[in-house]
């Protein structure tokens, strides 16, 4: 089959993930309105970035790809570029997040406090006013909104290349072009992605900073998205599309899970070690609510984004084994959500009310003490773990991730027959 | 001791007309010695049914044997044998022990993979391997039978093979074993 068809059935069952996920949102959203819904905001920024930063990584894969004059990936291209084809979805959230900012709808960032960089104020914080400069609402909207529009330009005119390659139209300029458009997007693209993970992910803890926390959100979208290539491989095959796609493909496939789950473990590791040797306060705050306050996770993270996928994928066979590999793909991309999911709650949980008994009036500044924190259960859903409402929320926004991808992906042809590189792709031996 | 054997071989002219000859031998069951190529030729051991490489299996044993070194020798000279406060850690501080174990890991596997590798392959300082023709490390692809024991009807069968397979030169050679 040379065209895929995103049939009824498929439409139902993203439309079906979207409707839980609407209604997962409006019932977190009516239900905790602790810390000026902090639970339904955190959900909504936390899936917001999984998912465009997975649209992100995967053109910024179709481009180092091609760059390299790699060829396997070839018969995969119009699945990469229609998961590319999600950013502009991500800017609508991001645009959305920001107009909270801005109309004080949540409380997600300290640094959008009035008055904070405001000398005299009574909220003014002499930390974040230095950091002001790039910390402020309007930086919010060029660097989050603005970037991602910026990144859909590139995926845009490289799809309208890919597909005027695939009518014919002057094969080797069309080609040359691409790699001209792809070779700007390369720097350009990693250097702003840091800027984007900033503001939209680090300043939650707005005193806090580290210099490798963008390759390491940087490494877990890998993974992430990896996995979910993979997962779409396997599904597309079962359909009886891309028969081509084989063992070796998927070879490689597991070859990248594997090799970006060390990446992100070292980084991980790295940015853990260095603050955990140098034991700064400001920087050791990070991680003491981390290990402590969230402490199943911490270890839990670990576990199934190192340890598991490292063992289970070590051997050449489960690389490509259906089973094994669908397996792994699952568990890390759940995994990196989970990852995602440490970076943002935390910040939030420690330093507002969010369970709504003062109203956030304390809200954001200084740490809630432990003893001061009114006899908060245990293990609390929704902060401490994911309750049932945030993973309803992912498979909301799984569902339109999975919309546009396959509305997206059926408006091309699935080969892209006219690259230079098809051929290679379909005889690819690894 | 040496002992010499006898070996026919036959060159080819690219590696496209020699797995065609490989597959014909496999056919015939024709006991093939060895093949040799100038450069990794995709999709040859598959053709030749060669078993996968144990070698990996050598190199995680060999690393997870210097993750024990590490982290064992780390723990016992700083809690055991001479304790000194780092930095105000504990003397068993396990997040500074990760690099040093994941360098000596990479050490041990790597080292052990390479001395696996070179002995069982029989390469080494000073070892001279027998060679069938020396354009095999340049442009030819050669395919040998080892033709002791075989009687002359056996032979010319393989000479017929080379014929049929159209290799370039078809020669015998004694080599020490």
């Amino acid at each position: 089959m040379e065209q895929f068809t995103f049939t009824g059935k498929q439409k139902t069952f993203s439309i079906v993930l979207m409707v839980i996920g609407v209604l997962c949102m409006a019932y977190t959203y009516i239900a905790y309105d602790g810390g000026h819904h902090a639970r339904f905001w955190t959900n909504f920024l936390h899936n917001s970035v999984f998912f465009t930063g997975i649209a992100f990584i995967s053109f910024y894969l179709l481009c180092a790809h091609t760059l390299a004059y790699s060829g396997w990936h070839t018969l995969m291209k119009r699945l990469i570029e229609s998961f590319g084809m999600f950013l502009p979805v991500g800017a609508i959230f991001f645009l959305i997040l920001w107009f909270g900012t801005i109309s004080e709808w949540h409380h997600l960032y300290h640094w959008a406090q009035e008055g904070i960089a405001t000398l005299g104020h009574e909220n003014y914080d002499r930390i974040i006013a230095g950091k002001s400069p790039l910390l402020n609402k309007s930086m919010y909207l060029i660097l989050t909104v603005g970037l991602i529009l910026f990144w859909s330009l590139f995926v845009m005119k490289i799809r309208s290349l890919s597909k005027a390659a695939d009518r014919g139209d002057n094969d080797l300029a069309t080609y040359k072009s691409t790699k001209f458009w792809m070779a700007i997007f390369m720097p350009v693209g990693a250097f702003t992605s840091a800027f984007f993970i900033w503001l939209s992910v680090m300043s939650i803890d707005a005193h806090w900073y580290s210099t490798m926390f963008a390759w390491y959100t940087s490494a877990s979208w890998l993974v992430s998205a990896c996995a979910l290539l993979a997962l779409f491989v396997i599904y597309l095959n079962g359909q009886g599309y891309l028969k081509e796609l084989n063992q070796t493909h998927r070879h490689d496939l597991g070859k990248y899970i594997f090799a970006f789950s060390v990446f992100w473990t070292y980084v991980w590791f790295d940015q853990f070690m260095l603050i955990w040797y140098a034991n700064v306060g400001e920087e050791t705050i990070y991680f003491n609510t981390r290990l402590n306050t969230f402490k199943i996770l911490f270890f839990l993270n670990l576990g199934i984004n190192f340890l598991l996928p490292f063992f289970i994928l070590m051997r050449n066979s489960t690389k490509w084994k259906i089973g094994s590999l669908g397996f792994v793909a699952i568990m890390v991309f759940f995994g990196h959500w989970l990852d995602f999911f440490m970076m943002i709650k935390p910040g939030i949980y420690t330093t507002m009310d969010v369970h709504g008994h003062g109203h956030g009036d304390h809200g954001h500044g200084e740490l809630i003490s432990e003893a001061g924190h009114h006899a908060a259960p245990m293990i609390e859903l929704g902060w401490q773990l994911p309750g049932l409402l945030e993973i309803g929320t992912m498979l909301g926004f799984l569902g339109l991730f999975l919309f546009v991808v396959l509305t997206a992906l059926s408006r091309a042809g699935l080969y892209t027959k006219n690259d230079p590189y098809y051929e290679e792709s379909l005889h690819h031996h690894s | 001791m040496k002992t010499e054997k006898e070996v026919l071989f036959g060159l080819y002219n690219d590696e496209v007309d020699l797995m065609k000859a490989i597959k014909v031998a496999k056919d015939d069951h024709l006991e093939i010695m060895d093949v040799y190529t100038p450069f990794p030729v995709h999709g040859l051991d598959d053709v030749m049914g060669l078993s996968e490489s144990r070698l990996h299996i050598a190199g995680f044993i060999f690393g997870a044997l210097g993750t024990l070194t590490a982290l064992g020798v780390m723990s016992w000279v700083f809690t055991r044998d001479w304790p000194i406060i780092f930095g105000g850690k504990p003397y068993f501080s396990l997040p500074a022990f990760i690099p040093i174990t994941f360098e000596l890991t990479v050490l041990f596997a790597s080292i052990g993979m390479v001395v696996t590798f070179y002995t069982i392959c029989g390469l080494g300082p000073g070892v001279v391997n027998p060679i069938l023709d020396t354009r095999i490390t340049d442009d030819k692809f050669c395919l040998a039978f080892e033709t002791d024991g075989l009687n002359t009807s056996e032979v010319d069968n393989l000479k017929r093979f080379f014929n049929t397979t159209a290799a370039a030169e078809v020669h015998t050679k004694s080599i020490s074993n």
